[in-house]
C-alpha cells in the first residue's frame, strides 16, 4: 500500500559537504499490517515521515501510495493521500489546534474531505468517534486545554481516524505520556487496527513499545536500515551487531536480568 | 518524562488587582463618554456667544470658555466621541491593511513574502507623521483625511509584527497536522494560523490607539486634520493657541483630556502584555 | 579496579540484606508550594531513609511529588515550604543557614538532573566548571584541575586531559551528562541525587551512564537516590525502591522483592502497564484514568479513583502503612493496618 522505494536525502552541512541523513531506504507497509521502525535520536525517523507524508522531498527515490507517487501527484490524487494516510504525533499538547474544540477538531476531516455535508451528521460521526477513543459527548465544546495527555491524544487518534484512512502514521505517540497512560493509549491503537484494519507505521525509540505493537520490525542506524524483518526474527535472532546493541542496552524490569547483564558487561572492559 | 507536561487545570481565573481594575474601569469609562457625550451634552457648545468668550474656569463653566463663548467642559465631552472613535477607527482599518499584508506574505510564494516585506521595510523607514501630512495635504484638511492618512502609514509595524508570528504558528505541530488532513490553504489560515497569531496584537491594539491618538491631535493640531469649530480636541488646541497667554485654560484642558486618554491606553497596554506574558512582572 | 570490586561482592552482587547505617533519614516530610488561590501540598508526610553506600530509586510519575523531594533535601528550591525533618549524617538540613546548606551541597551530597545543558555554563570550559567546587572551598588552582582530570578519567571521559579546556557544546549529550557528574562527584560526595539521569539519552548511552554509576558507587561506597519514571533502569541498579503515588510513598521494597512480588495495586499496575522488550504478550493491562494533579488530589487513597481493587473504604480514610510478609512498606487497605 504504502512502498518507499530507495529513497535517500542529504541536508548541507556547511563548507560544501552534505550529510547523508537518508541511504536507499525501502520500506513497505501493506493494509492491515503494523511495521515499526524503530531508530534512535538522529536516526532519520522524523525524515522518512516528513518524506512518507509528501511534506519533504527526498533527494533520490519515489514515495508511492497505492501506485499515487506522493511527490509528484494531481490535486485530485493528493486529497485522496491525505484522507488515507494520516499522522499521530509525538506530543499531544502542541499537536492541536488549541483554539478548536474537541467537536471542532474531530469534524474538521469529515467537513474538509466532505465525508459528512451536514453540522449534525458530522457530530453524530464525531460523538460516534469519541465513543470508540473512550471519550463522551460531554468532551464535544470543551478546548483541549481541558485534557491530560492521555486525553488529548485520544483526541488526536479520534481526529486522525475519523475519516477511516488506510494508514496510520504514529510518531512515538507514547513516548510524552505519563507510564501509567501508555498503556491505554498502546491499547487504543491496537484495538484501532483489528476494528478498522488500519495498516499503521509505528516509529519510535522505544523498542519494548515496537515489539508489543508492530509484527514486521525495521531498525534505522543514522539513515540506513541496518536489519528488516518479522517481530520474532528482529527481537528473537537479531542478526545486526547494531540490532544486537539496542537489544542489550534496553531496560528490562527484572532485578535478576538487569543484574547479570551489568556484571556480564562490567566482566567484559 | 521527556517533556515537562503542563497539567491539564480548570480555565484560569482573573483575578484582577485594585490597580487593573481601576484601569480596565477608566478605560471603560472613557468609552461609555464617548458613546454618549454627545447626547449629553447642551446644543449652545456649537454656537458663538460672544459675551461670554475667554471666562475663566468657574462653577457655571467648569473649565472655562473659548474664544467664541462656548463652555469648554462640554465641548471635550462631545469631542470625545470623535477623538476617541477616530482613532479607533485608525488603529482598525490599518490592522486590516497589517492582517491581509501579513496573511499573504505568509501563505504567498518565495517572492511575494520578499516584495511585501520589502514595501513594509520601506513604511517602517518613512517618518510616519511626515507622510501622512503630505497625504492629508494632498486630500485636503479635514478629519477624513487625517483617518486616511494615518491609516495608510499606520499598517506597516503590524504587518512585520504578525508575520513573524504567523511564520512561528506556521511552524507549529498542529499547523502541520492540518496540512496532512487535506485542509486548504484558505481554511488554514482563517481557522488555523491566524487565530494563533492574534494575540500578539491584542497587546498591540492598547498602546497603538494612545499612541494613535496623540498622532491624530498632532495632525489637527498642525491643521491638516478636523477643522475648528469641531470639537476633536486637536483642533481645539489649534484654535485656542493663538489666546494661549490670556487663556491658557483653553489650551491646557483639551491637552489633558488627551494625556488622560494616551495614559490610560498606554497602562492597559501594558497590563495586557504583563497579562499575557507573566514573566515580565516586576 | 571495577572487577575487584565486583568479585569481592560475588559475580552477581546480592541485593543487600542487611540495613546500612543510615546516612540520610528523612522523618514525615510534607512540602507545600502557596499558589495565588490556595495552598497546595506537593508531598505529603513522606518518610524514608538511605544507607551508606545504598542504591535507592524513587519511582513515580508526573505530579507524584518525586523530583520536588529531591530538590528539597537538597533545599534548592525556596518557594516551597518544607515540614519535618531531614537528617543527614547527624545534622538537621532543614535548619542550616543558607551558606552552611551551600557548603553541605558542594561537599557533602551532589546533584544531576534530566539535562545536563541546564546545568553547565556554556562560556566556562569544562575543567574550570567540573573544579569549580573545589576552588569555592579554598583548593589551590592547580590541585583543583588535577581533580577535574581524575574524577574524568574516573567517568572515562576519553583524552580527558585535553577537553579540559574545550567547552559544553564541542561534548555529546551522553558526554555532558559524564561531565555533570564529575561536577557532582569532584567534591566526594556522601549522596548523589540523579533527577531522571538517563531520560534523555538514548538507551545505549543510557546503560553506559548508568554502568559508570553503578562502578562508581560501589568503589566509593557512594549512596545514591535515583529519580525516574522508568521500572527498568530501576530493575538493573537499585538495592530497594520506593514506589510514590501522588505525593506519598505507596510502596517500599528490597528491588528482587518489589519486582517479584509487588504488593500495592498501583506497583502491580505499573509493571504490568509497561511492554517488555523481551517478551511478546497479546495485551497490556492498562490502569484506567491519569494521574492526579497535586491540586485536586481524590481523597482517602488517592489511587483510589483507578484501582481495581478498591473497597469503599478507600474513598473516605487514607491508608496507614503496612509491613506485608515479604517486607514490603506499603499503603493500602488491602494489607490491614487503618
Amino acid at each position: 500500500m504504502l512502498q518507499i522505494d530507495h529513497i535517500s536525502k542529504s541536508f548541507p552541512a556547511g563548507r560544501g559537504q552534505r550529510t547523508m541523513v537518508l541511504d536507499d531506504i525501502v520500506l513497505n507497509v501493506d493494509e492491515g499490517q503494523s511495521v515499526g521502525l524503530v531508530g534512535e535520536s538522529g536516526s532519520g525517523k522524523s525524515t522518512i515521515i516528513r518524506c512518507a507524508l509528501g511534506l519533504a522531498q527526498p533527494d533520490s527515490g519515489r514515495v508511492s501510495y497505492s501506485g499515487i507517487d506522493v511527490h509528484r501527484a494531481s490535486r485530485f490524487d493528493t486529497l485522496r493521500f491525505r484522507r488515507d494516510v494520516q499522522l499521530v504525533f509525538q506530543d499531544p499538547y502542541a499537536s492541536l489546534n488549541p483554539r478548536m474544540t474537541v467537536e471542532e477538531l474531530v469534524g474538521e476531516g469529515l467537513l474538509v474531505h466532505k465525508l459528512e455535508t451536514t453540522a449534525a451528521g458530522r457530530r453524530a460521526r464525531v460523538v460516534e468517534m469519541l465513543r470508540m477513543v473512550g471519550l463522551g459527548e460531554e468532551a464535544l465544546a470543551r478546548y483541549p486545554r481541558s485534557f491530560s495527555g492521555g486525553q488529548r491524544q485520544r483526541i488526536a487518534i479520534a481526529r486522525a481516524v475519523v475519516i477511516r484512512p488506510k494508514l496510520l502514521i504514529c510518531d512515538e505517540p507514547v513516548s510524552a505520556l505519563d507510564v501509567s497512560v501508555q498503556a491505554q493509549v498502546i491499547n487504543l491503537l491496537q484495538d484501532m487496527q483489528a476494528q478498522l484494519g488500519l495498516g499503521i507505521l509505528f516509529v519510535a525509540h522505544d523498542l519494548a513499545v515496537v515489539r508489543h505493537l508492530c509484527t514486521t520490525v525495521a531498525v534505522l542506524e543514522r539513515g540506513r536500515i541496518v536489519e528488516h524483518g518479522s517481530r520474532e526474527q528482529v527481537f528473537d535472532a537479531p542478526q545486526h551487531p547494531y540490532t544486537k546493541a539496542l537489544l542489550e542496552a534496553v531496560p528490562i524490569p527484572d532485578p535478576a536480568i538487569g543484574r547479570a547483564r551489568r556484571t556480564e558487561r562490567q566482566l567484559a572492559t | 518524562m521527556t517533556l515537562v507536561l503542563p497539567t491539564a487545570s480548570p480555565r484560569r481565573k482573573a483575578n484582577f488587582t485594585a490597580y487593573e481594575l481601576t484601569v480596565f474601569g477608566v478605560v471603560a469609562a472613557l468609552f461609555l463618554l464617548a458613546l454618549i457625550g454627545p447626547m449629553i451634552a447642551p446644543a449652545d457648545i456649537y454656537t458663538s456667544n460672544m459675551l461670554e468668550t475667554l471666562f475663566p474656569p468657574s462653577a457655571e463653566h467648569w473649565l472655562g470658555t473659548d474664544d467664541q463663548g462656548r463652555d469648554i467642559f462640554w465641548r471635550l465631552i462631545a469631542g470625545s466621541q470623535l477623538s476617541l472613535f477616530a482613532t479607533v477607527l485608525v488603529v482598525i482599518l490599518y490592522s486590516i491593511i497589517g492582517m491581509i499584508v501579513a496573511t499573504l506574505a505568509t501563505v504567498g510564494p518565495r517572492w511575494v513574502d520578499e516584495l511585501l516585506m520589502r514595501v513594509t521595510d520601506i513604511g517602517l523607514s518613512l517618518p510616519g507623521l511626515v507622510v501622512s501630512l503630505g497625504i492629508a495635504t494632498v486630500l485636503g484638511p479635514s478629519l477624513q483625511s487625517g483617518i486616511i492618512a494615518l491609516a495608510l502609514t499606520g499598517w506597516p509595524m503590524t504587518a512585520r509584527i504578525l508575520r513573524t508570528t504567523m511564520r512561528q504558528t506556521m511552524e507549529q505541530p498542529f499547523v502541520e497536522g492540518a496540512r496532512i488532513l487535506g485542509v486548504s490553504r484558505t481554511r488554514l489560515m482563517l481557522k488555523h494560523v491566524l487565530p494563533n497569531s492574534l494575540d500578539v496584537l491584542i497587546v498591540k491594539w492598547a498602546g497603538d490607539i494612545s499612541f494613535t491618538m496623540l498622532i491624530l491631535a498632532g495632525l489637527s493640531f498642525i491643521g491638516v486634520g478636523a477643522q475648528p469649530p469641531s470639537p476633536e480636541w486637536g483642533a481645539m488646541i489649534s484654535g485656542a493657541r493663538g489666546n494661549m497667554s490670556i487663556a491658557w485654560w483653553a489650551v491646557a484642558a483639551p491637552g489633558a483630556a488627551i494625556v488622560i486618554n494616551a495614559v490610560a491606553f498606554a497602562l492597559l497596554a501594558d497590563i495586557l502584555q504583563v497579562r499575557r506574558d507573566p514573566s515580565l512582572r516586576a | 579496579m571495577g572487577v575487584d570490586t565486583i568479585l569481592t561482592d560475588g559475580i552477581i552482587p546480592a541485593p543487600v540484606r542487611r540495613r546500612p547505617e543510615a546516612l540520610l533519614q528523612v522523618e514525615q516530610l510534607s512540602i507545600d508550594i502557596a499558589t495565588r488561590d490556595a495552598n497546595v501540598r506537593l508531598v505529603d508526610n513522606v518518610s524514608f531513609g538511605i544507607g551508606r553506600g545504598e542504591r535507592v530509586a524513587l519511582v513515580g510519575e508526573s505530579g507524584s511529588g518525586k523530583s520536588v523531594t529531591a530538590q528539597a533535601l537538597m533545599r534548592l528550591n525556596s518557594r516551597v515550604k518544607l515540614s519535618g525533618r531531614v537528617n543527614f549524617d547527624g545534622k538537621d538540613l532543614l535548619s542550616l543557614s543558607p551558606s552552611q546548606m551551600a557548603a553541605m551541597r558542594g561537599q557533602r551530597m551532589g546533584m544531576v538532573f534530566q539535562d545536563p545543558m541546564s546545568s553547565l555554563d556554556p562560556l566556562m570550559t569544562i575543567g574550570d566548571q567540573v573544579a569549580e567546587t573545589l576552588r569555592i572551598r579554598g583548593i589551590s588552582k592547580r590541585n583543583a584541575r588535577q581533580r577535574a582530570l581524575d574524577v574524568l578519567d574516573e567517568l572515562k571521559v576519553e583524552r580527558a586531559a585535553e577537553r579540559l579546556d574545550s567547552f559544553p557544546h564541542e561534548f555529546s549529550g551522553g558526554m555532558r551528562q559524564r561531565v555533570v557528574l564529575a561536577m557532582a562527584l569532584v567534591g566526594e560526595p556522601d549522596l548523589l541525587i540523579a533527577d531522571e539521569p538517563t531520560t534523555a539519552l538514548d538507551v545505549r548511552v543510557q546503560e553506559r551512564v548508568l554502568d559508570l554509576l553503578d562502578e562508581i558507587s560501589r568503589r566509593r561506597s557512594l549512596a545514591v537516590l535515583l529519580i525516574t519514571h522508568d521500572m527498568g533502569i530501576v530493575a538493573g541498579f537499585a538495592d530497594r525502591v520506593m514506589v510514590m503515588y501522588s505525593g506519598r510513598i505507596v510502596e517500599e521494597n528490597e528491588a528482587t522483592l518489589l519486582f517479584a512480588e509487588p504488593q500495592h495495586p498501583y506497583t502491580r499496575g505499573l509493571l504490568e502497564a509497561v511492554p517488555r522488550a523481551d517478551v511478546t504478550v497479546d495485551r497490556l493491562r492498562s490502569i484506567p484514568g491519569a494521574p492526579p494533579v497535586p491540586a485536586a488530589r481524590p481523597s482517602g487513597c488517592t489511587f483510589h479513583p483507578r484501582c481495581d481493587r478498591a473497597m469503599a473504604i478507600c474513598s473516605s480514610v487514607e491508608p496507614g502503612e503496612a509491613i506485608t510478609p515479604s517486607g514490603a512498606r506499603v499503603r493500602c487497605h488491602l494489607y490491614g493496618a487503618g
